[in-house]
């Protein structure tokens, strides 16, 4: 015997069913929805009086792009979308605006958390799409993963991690969005 | 829905496989159901119209008449689709798309009115209700893509429900006119949705409303925002 057998299995394996593209487009158009809304909340606080706001608004524009993609899947493909977008849109745009009045460094370390479970979900996403079943998906998505991690990482360059209890509310604003994330997967 | 329609297969009905038999069987079923009602009995006879072998017509629907009733209803969904595809709703206003999908749906149906009551028979049952409502949501949901509805928010599902609940009470209506032309089933339409397109109408003045009312959020980053 040479060597123990991986300890991990690869996420894909011959004969696996195949990924539920139904559901991963679902998702990830409740997500991008959410994430507009998120961004459209710390815009309406921020306005353009602050040197931050530009930034935002650029990020704001990318999600948008992303959203659009996903609506035309949604379209395209009859996917049902999530029936929690009311949810969302309200949730979203409280997040968004409740951090951007705490502070500019707070309103940056929300998108650092949203956007690490965006690209931590992105990232099992593409696993389960490594098989092949779905290449059009699997190009947006890690097209749009590699955006999320700059929108994380220029968040992070605006000392993100210097607002006021900062592991705190990067904990919160983290379990929602998981919690978030699964729900949208079912309804 | 989409595939309940498969391609025009170059096997004879008694080579296919039973999922492939099913458009198939059911349409043939038709003709029988006024008589027999959506029984193994129909399902036999359209079976040996189609030259199956006594005996296979009855494995195609395992589940009895709701299964043969859900069926006829996708592959009248299928059907219905085909045939608002020719004629491109999209390019029409939203009220014409509406009227055409439910016409169309009921004028292909003009000759089955019989089986579509006793299909109403077997959906009413109680143990059959949750099959009843999907059925009806997808009947709804296609009308929608047909009419080219992109709506990925909750208006998604107020639609089908609304068009859903216009497209049952029309369908009542339709089952038992017997005035030239139905011209009382297409009148009964109109009225409904003139009903729903006043509804809409209202939402819209209310919810449209709201761009002119004052944002607690930018007022509030005003305060914490001061202008530089």
């Amino acid at each position: 015997m040479a060597g123990h057998p991986p300890l991990t299995r690869p996420a894909h394996m011959p004969g696996d069913a195949a990924a539920d593209s139904d559901a991963m487009i679902r998702v990830d158009q409740a997500g991008e929805y959410g994430a507009t809304r998120i961004y459209a909340g710390q815009l309406a606080v921020l306005g353009n009086r602050h040197p931050f706001a530009r930034e935002i608004a650029r990020m704001a524009e990318q999600e948008q792009r992303h959203l659009d993609v996903f609506n035309r899947l949604v379209a395209e493909r009859r996917v049902r979308p999530t029936a929690l977008q009311p949810i969302w849109h309200v949730a979203g745009f409280a997040l968004g605006a409740a951090t951007a009045l705490i502070g500019p460094r707070a309103a940056m370390a929300c998108t650092v958390a949203v956007e690490t479970e965006i690209h931590r979900h992105y990232s099992e996403q593409r696993a389960a799409l490594a098989g092949g079943g779905d290449p059009e998906l699997a190009a947006h998505v890690a097209d749009f993963q590699a955006e999320e991690l700059e929108h994380r990482d220029t968040a992070l360059e605006h000392e993100a991690e210097k607002a006021p209890l900062y592991p705190l509310l990067s904990f919160g604003v983290r379990a929602a969005c998981r919690l978030a994330i699964a729900a949208s997967k079912r309804i | 829905m989409t595939d309940a329609l498969p391609s025009p297969s170059l096997l004879a009905p008694a080579d296919m496989t039973l999922d492939e038999l099913r458009p198939l069987l059911v349409e043939a079923m038709l003709k029988h159901v006024p008589f027999d009602g959506w029984s193994d009995k129909a399902a036999e006879a359209a079976g040996a119209d189609l030259g199956l072998p006594a005996g296979r017509a009855r494995l195609v629907f395992p589940d009895g008449a709701a299964d043969m009733v859900g069926t006829y209803i996708d592959f009248a969904d299928a059907r219905m689709e085909a045939a608002l595809a020719a004629l491109d709703l999209p390019a029409r206003k939203i009220r014409d798309r509406i009227t055409l999908a439910v016409r169309t749906r009921l004028e292909q149906a003009a000759f089955e009115r019989e089986a579509v009551r006793r299909a109403l028979g077997v959906l009413g049952q109680p143990q059959n209700l949750g099959r009843s409502a999907r059925t009806l949501w997808r009947t709804a949901d296609a009308m929608w893509r047909a009419a080219g509805d992109t709506a990925t928010d909750y208006n998604h599902y107020s639609k089908r429900l609304i068009l859903g609940g216009v497209y049952a009470s029309t369908l009542l209506i339709w089952l038992d006119d017997e005035s030239e032309g139905l011209a009382d089933t297409w009148s009964f339409l109109d009225r409904r949705i003139g009903d729903v397109m006043r509804f809409e109408k209202t939402k819209a003045q209310w919810l449209g409303g709201g761009d002119h009312m004052p944002s607690l959020s930018r007022f509030l980053g005003r305060l914490r925002y001061p202008a530089v």
